[in-house]
């Protein structure tokens, strides 16, 4: 769509809330949660798409800049005023609950969280890459024109792309309900990391962005034992920035997209 | 002359106001007003004028606080000196950011922008040998100009109303000059202006490096102002989107607009804090959930801010 | 005598993307006063070689040279103050400003003073014939109208040499002839031009010589009789079976 959004850590904020929320009124187990997630966060994603982006699908970068802007401060600040700034937990019966592989001990919420997520990225490649409506989401992204006149209805695969999109994020939120605490402002932290994983595996390459994360995350666990836990934020920061002047068209992504701005 | 009506009668209004106003609150909102207003339109020369957006700006903001609160804390100098020293310290980020736009473009540029100033809240919040960690440097009051120790709130509207006419016209230099030409044909489309021989790289680097300086003295002075800095607000994300905002519902690249955005945002701010602050902190969020839905609908329906509503 | 001075050489340009050769060992040279235009079919490497003289690209091999001073991989604003100064195939007004301030662009590149630029914009808007509409604003005009300004705007900057890409592209047919016009006449008076034309009337009409691309490479370099008469340039216009 090349469009970035900048809503998309409330999005996952808001897949939080609704994991935690599922739990304390209805104990429903997170992973259940996840199932009623993935077509709930199709549907915000649609609702989002029809009442915001569409309008400004179009437009220049700055507009869709300042829009995504402005929806991210709308979600953050909604969370903020219906439940409060306080912090709350999903403490599932597992939470502590650990696994041992080979000699490396792993907390269960996130190994489940890692399996799942390498599982849902396989399975949005495969749908991108295999089947008929990811080859209408891939040609509208190359040319837009083109796909118009081949008879594509671009606004439908910008909603269906937008909800998808939304989907995945909303449904990595449930998976983190367990493992992180759950605040309006939680989505930043998580955000940041994506868009350097993304920006460090090339712009619009799956497979890319999934080895960068991977990249990101062992630069995190490696900064945090060698110069301490409070400074491993700023170590991937720096490494973002460092890939930004040394290669900014990131690890697999194409030479020169990242100064048309795409 | 005319053309110019709005702003005369707004730096006069202003300038008069603390002849004629006593009440401590409203002299407070004045100079806020201001201040945010200042940091709108330094942020407007980068944004506006150059067309390089950035959410980052805050990064400037916060090395100005900190200059200014360490140079009271830390140094035992005037803070005056921290005006000139966190200008210096933002002219040398605002070029790395500035060389950082002549690599990336649109929302890259803004996220790397994020990313800088996010680099600079955790190295402030976690050096605490430097710069007192999280918990932030309350600023020392010692009476008297040459320490910036003002307790007349009067004194400071007009201490700041200086820095708004300076920014005013540093905006308005953009509109007529030689260099605001280029800069804008740079904005409207920096291939073409390529063509035309308009040196665009550079150019647009000494706008982000203006832009940084001036918003470094902001930051300077609010901290003398408010007397903290907060590593988390005054290097926060939050803050660049204000002062964008501020901007842009002014109208943005208008060298009156951050101004006049200043005034609506600062204002119904104030009033919403003052009518629900009491209701529980949480509700306070009711104002920006206004800015970020204003923030939508003006980017898309009314681009052109109040500026462009006044000149119809 | 009959010297004629090299004022712009092109020198074995060649230009790669990725398994694409645009341009291939393109060599021709331009003397001073030339109109110069360049043919070929879609694809030939037409704008490809205007980007590479214009700065844009830096070309993988080769030499582009302005009077004997090298051009080669300088970025296009050093070009442009060199001496080169082109048009753009896909127009690009400067859309929030006014047709004169558009022109003041590019006189501000050889003055300082906004108000000598606001002269020098004002005649060479009278030249091109936009005088009147020196204060509309640019996203008013016409495709006609903006290639004038386009022309005028690259004008202000007091070029050695022009590169005209597609100036009569998208106009209609009535309005073709004094844009045309206008071309001659900027020749006249002792411009040098590199024309890029798809319409071969209005390519005949004004060239001295032609340079003829087909895939990357020059096929033909002549006067527009010679050229038009070359098998080669028959065979990539119109197939092989054209060839008598």
């Amino acid at each position: 769509m090349r469009v970035v959004n900048f809503a998309h850590g409330e999005f996952l904020m808001l897949g939080m809330y609704a994991a935690f929320w599922a739990f304390t009124l209805l104990h429903a187990d997170p992973y259940l949660t996840l199932v009623a997630a993935v077509p709930l966060f199709l549907a915000v994603g649609w609702g989002s798409y029809a009442l915001v982006m569409r309008p400004i699908v179009h437009t220049s970068h700055n507009v869709q800049v300042f829009t995504t802007v402005g929806l991210s401060i709308v979600l953050q600040n909604l969370a903020l005023v219906l439940w409060s700034a306080d912090a709350r937990f999903v403490r599932t019966s597992y939470y502590a609950s650990v696994i041992n592989l080979g000699g490396a001990v792993l907390n269960l919420a996130q190994a489940v969280a890692f399996v799942l997520a390498v599982a849902a990225t396989a399975a949005l490649f495969a749908f991108m890459r295999f089947s008929y409506t990811g080859k209408l989401m891939r040609a509208t992204a190359q040319d837009r024109s083109a796909a118009m006149l081949m008879g594509i209805d671009t606004d439908r695969v910008y909603a269906l792309t937008w909800a998808v999109g939304i989907a995945c994020v909303g449904a990595a939120g449930v998976l983190l309900a367990p493992i992180y605490p759950v605040y309006p402002t939680a989505g930043l932290q998580f955000v940041l990391i994506a868009y350097i994983a993304v920006v460090l595996g090339g712009l619009g390459d799956m497979v890319g962005a999934l080895i960068a994360a991977l990249i990101v995350a062992a630069v995190e666990v490696v900064g945090s034992y060698t110069i301490g836990t409070s400074w491993k934020e700023l170590l991937y920061l720096l490494l973002f920035i460092a890939i930004l002047v040394v290669r900014p068209a990131g690890l697999f992504g194409q030479r020169g997209s990242e100064a048309l701005g795409m | 002359m005319r053309p110019y009506a709005g702003a005369i009668a707004f730096f006069a209004a202003v300038g008069l106001a603390p002849l004629v106003v006593d009440d401590a609150f409203l002299l407070d909102t004045l100079v806020l007003i201001l201040v945010w207003g200042c940091a709108a339109g330094a942020w407007n020369i980068a944004g506006g004028y150059a067309g390089q957006i950035s959410l980052g700006h805050s990064a400037f903001f916060g090395l100005g606080a900190y200059a200014a609160a360490l140079c009271g804390v830390r140094w035992n100098i005037s803070p005056w000196y921290g005006l000139a020293i966190g200008a210096a310290v933002a002219t040398a980020a605002g070029a790395v950011i500035g060389f950082l736009s002549n690599r990336l473009r649109g929302p890259y540029f803004v996220i790397a922008t994020i990313a800088v100033s996010q680099v600079l809240l955790l190295g402030a919040a976690r050096w605490r040998g430097f710069t007192a960690g999280s918990e932030g440097i309350p600023v020392p009051f010692r009476a008297g100009f040459w320490t910036l120790g003002i307790a007349d709130k009067r004194i400071w509207v007009w201490i700041v109303l200086v820095l708004a006419l300076a920014v005013y016209l540093v905006q308005l230099y953009l509109e007529r000059s030689r260099r605001g030409f280029q800069l804008a044909a740079v904005r409207e489309d920096e291939d073409a202006a390529l063509s035309l021989g308009v040196r665009a790289r550079r150019l647009k680097v000494a706008a982000i490096a203006a832009s940084a300086a001036l918003t470094a003295v902001c930051g300077a002075l609010w901290a003398q102002y408010i007397g903290f800095v907060d590593p988390l607000y005054v290097f926060s994300v939050d803050l660049s989107v204000r002062f964008s905002l501020a901007a842009i519902i002014g109208g943005l690249g208008t060298a009156l607009g951050p101004f006049l955005g200043a005034v609506l945002v600062t204002t119904v701010e104030t009033w919403l804090r003052a009518e629900f602050g009491g209701l529980g902190s949480h509700l306070v969020g009711l104002y920006l959930i206004l800015y970020g839905t204003a923030l939508i609908l003006m980017v898309r329906y009314a681009p052109q801010g109040l500026m462009g509503w006044m000149r119809k | 005598m009959d010297a004629k001075v090299s004022i712009l050489s092109v020198r074995g340009v060649t230009k790669r993307f990725g398994g694409i050769t645009a341009n291939r060992g393109i060599t021709f040279d331009v003397a001073a006063g030339e109109l110069v235009g360049i043919i070929g079919p879609n694809g030939a490497g037409k704008s490809t070689l205007f980007e590479c003289i214009s700065g844009f690209y830096a070309p993988d091999e080769g030499e582009v040279e302005l009077d004997g001073t090298r051009l080669t991989g300088l970025s296009p604003d050093l070009v442009c103050r060199r001496g080169i100064a082109r048009t753009f195939q896909r127009l690009r007004p400067f859309q929030g400003m006014t047709v004169a301030e558009n022109v003041m662009v590019g006189a501000l590149t050889r003055t300082r003073d906004v108000r000598h630029a606001r002269e020098q914009a004002h005649e060479w808007l009278r030249r091109v014939g936009l005088l009147e509409k020196a204060n509309a604003h640019a996203r008013t005009l016409s495709t006609g109208q903006r290639k004038r300004l386009e022309l005028a705007r690259a004008l202000a900057t007091q070029p050695r040499v022009v590169l005209l890409d597609e100036v009569t592209g998208g106009v209609d047919q009535r309005s073709i002839p004094a844009l045309v016009e206008l071309v001659r006449e900027l020749h006249a008076g002792g411009l040098t031009l590199l024309v890029i034309e798809h319409n071969m009337r209005v390519v005949t009409a004004v060239a001295q010589r032609i340079v003829a691309l087909h895939m990357g490479e020059v096929i033909a370099d002549g006067t527009p009789d010679a050229v038009a008469r070359s098998p080669k340039v028959v065979e990539a216009y119109l197939g092989q079976a054209y060839v008598s």
